[in-house]
């Protein structure tokens, strides 16, 4: 008895929405008439996906195309940059500094779903060409872990970003000596978002070292290290002797500059008109 | 067998050693370098001249950048070790060699020295200096047949163009 009063009334409901849509689409389209017959459709949605890495808008070069000063021909360079040009337009390798984390998935046939990833941070980019290789550092089961990538290599499916940013130095070695909270990195991070355009942000940390020895002594100024906290660790009497290595003459050695300004402006005009064909 | 051994080969190293180490050969060098910018000619060693031809050139090009410049004022003043000779690199030696992109210095072998270790000599000068020419240029004999017939010719035709002008 209850039922079929609730549905008569649904009924009953239902009859007068329909027939209050018939009017308002009598109404709409009397009074539209007036204007033009077009169909207007409604604004659409912008979706921002945050999760997804854009292109960096940027202007960066990637350190490894920038040749060294050598005595080989530039022919060799040029070669190489064109077969650089043509594994990135197959695998989108992104603008990425030393120590910013990323999460890299190597075909491994031994592996199970023949592919493993490793998350780390970024400690060293090296080598020139298609040798170019980057140091990803990450501590797991408290162990710590370096593995060296090669940007070029086949067996590179993915390379991710998975936050962005620059450290005081270009060459994060210390870590090895430094206490491991500063070298872990979540294996499941989430990517942290950041802007196509603008500056890098850079991390301005000082780390905190295990006691010594080093594996290498990182207060000599020839490393020229910004990132350590040297006042917790060493007396000043330690950081004056180990000034005494440092080569004041170096920075006013005309031999040893080598200004790549202008041919790092020309090698990027030439990246960016190849990528985009 | 080998003739080389390995420790021998110096894989692209352009520096030369000299003196006790890095830091003796950098005074040995900003020494030469400020006779070298004082008299604009000086005669050393050939290895010397050689390695001091490099720093040379490049300081000019610094001068280049002109006398406001915080890097170029730097390096002047660290490779010139007689302060005096500052302002006649920015203001001699840069203005000088505004028209040349490079090649500012010029260096000749001389005989060898006399001492016991009878050592390679060189002599080195900036270009435009006011002494006379390393290599003196031969004139042409004036009084020859042919010589004289075509300074004829020029002065008739510059007689000419002035009747003409």
């Amino acid at each position: 008895m209850a039922a079929k009063g609730l549905d008569k009334c649904f009924f009953s409901l239902r009859l007068l929405r329909n027939l209050q849509l018939r009017n308002e689409r009598l109404v709409s389209t009397s009074a539209c008439r007036l204007v033009d017959d077009k169909f207007i459709p409604p604004s659409k949605p912008v979706i921002i996906d945050k999760t997804q890495s854009v292109a960096s808008l940027r202007k960066f070069l990637s350190p490894e195309f920038v040749p060294p000063r050598q005595r080989t021909n530039p022919l060799k360079f040029s070669i190489e940059r064109k077969d650089m040009i043509r594994r990135r337009k197959v695998l989108n390798i992104p603008e990425f500094y030393v120590g910013s984390i990323l999460a890299v998935s190597m075909a491994d046939p031994h592996a199970s779903g023949k592919a493993n990833r490793f998350v780390g941070i970024c400690i060293q980019r090296g080598g020139k060409g298609l040798g170019a290789t980057f140091v990803l550092r990450n501590i797991i089961n408290n162990q710590g872990v370096e593995i060296c990538y090669e940007l070029y290599s086949p067996r590179i499916q993915s390379v991710e970003v998975l936050k962005l940013e620059k450290r005081l130095d270009d060459n994060l070695m210390y870590l090895r000596d430094a206490l491991p909270e500063y070298s872990t990195v979540d294996p499941d991070m989430k990517p942290v978002p950041f802007s196509p355009t603008g500056e890098v942000p850079v991390n301005n940390i000082k780390v905190r070292m295990r006691p010594k020895p080093w594996s290498k002594r990182w207060e000599r100024p020839k490393f020229n290290i910004q990132g350590i906290r040297f006042d917790l660790c060493l007396t000043p009497e330690k950081m004056e002797h180990a000034q005494k290595w440092a080569e004041p003459w170096r920075e006013y050695d005309m031999l040893k500059e080598y200004d790549t300004s202008k041919l790092e402006e020309h090698l990027l005009d030439e990246f960016q008109q190849e990528m985009s064909k | 067998m080998r003739l080389t051994l390995r420790a021998l080969i110096s894989h692209g190293r352009v520096a030369r050693k000299m003196g006790l180490g890095p830091e003796s050969r950098i005074n040995m060098l900003r020494n030469i370098l400020t006779g070298l910018v004082r008299h604009e000619r000086i005669e050393t060693t050939t290895a010397r001249a050689d390695e001091v031809r490099f720093y040379a050139e490049k300081l000019v090009d610094y001068a280049k950048r002109g006398d406001t410049d915080e890097k170029a004022m730097k390096m002047a003043s660290f490779w010139l070790t007689e302060k005096d000779l500052v302002p006649k690199l920015f203001n001699v030696l840069a203005p000088r060699f505004e028209t040349h992109s490079k090649g500012y210095t010029r260096m000749a072998r001389l005989p060898n020295r006399e001492n016991l270790d009878r050592a390679k000599m060189a002599v080195l000068e900036y270009k435009g200096n006011p002494f006379p020419p390393l290599y003196p240029v031969k004139k042409d004999n004036e009084l020859t047949l042919i010589n004289q017939l075509l300074r004829g010719y020029r002065e008739d035709r510059a007689q000419q163009l002035a009747t003409k002008a």
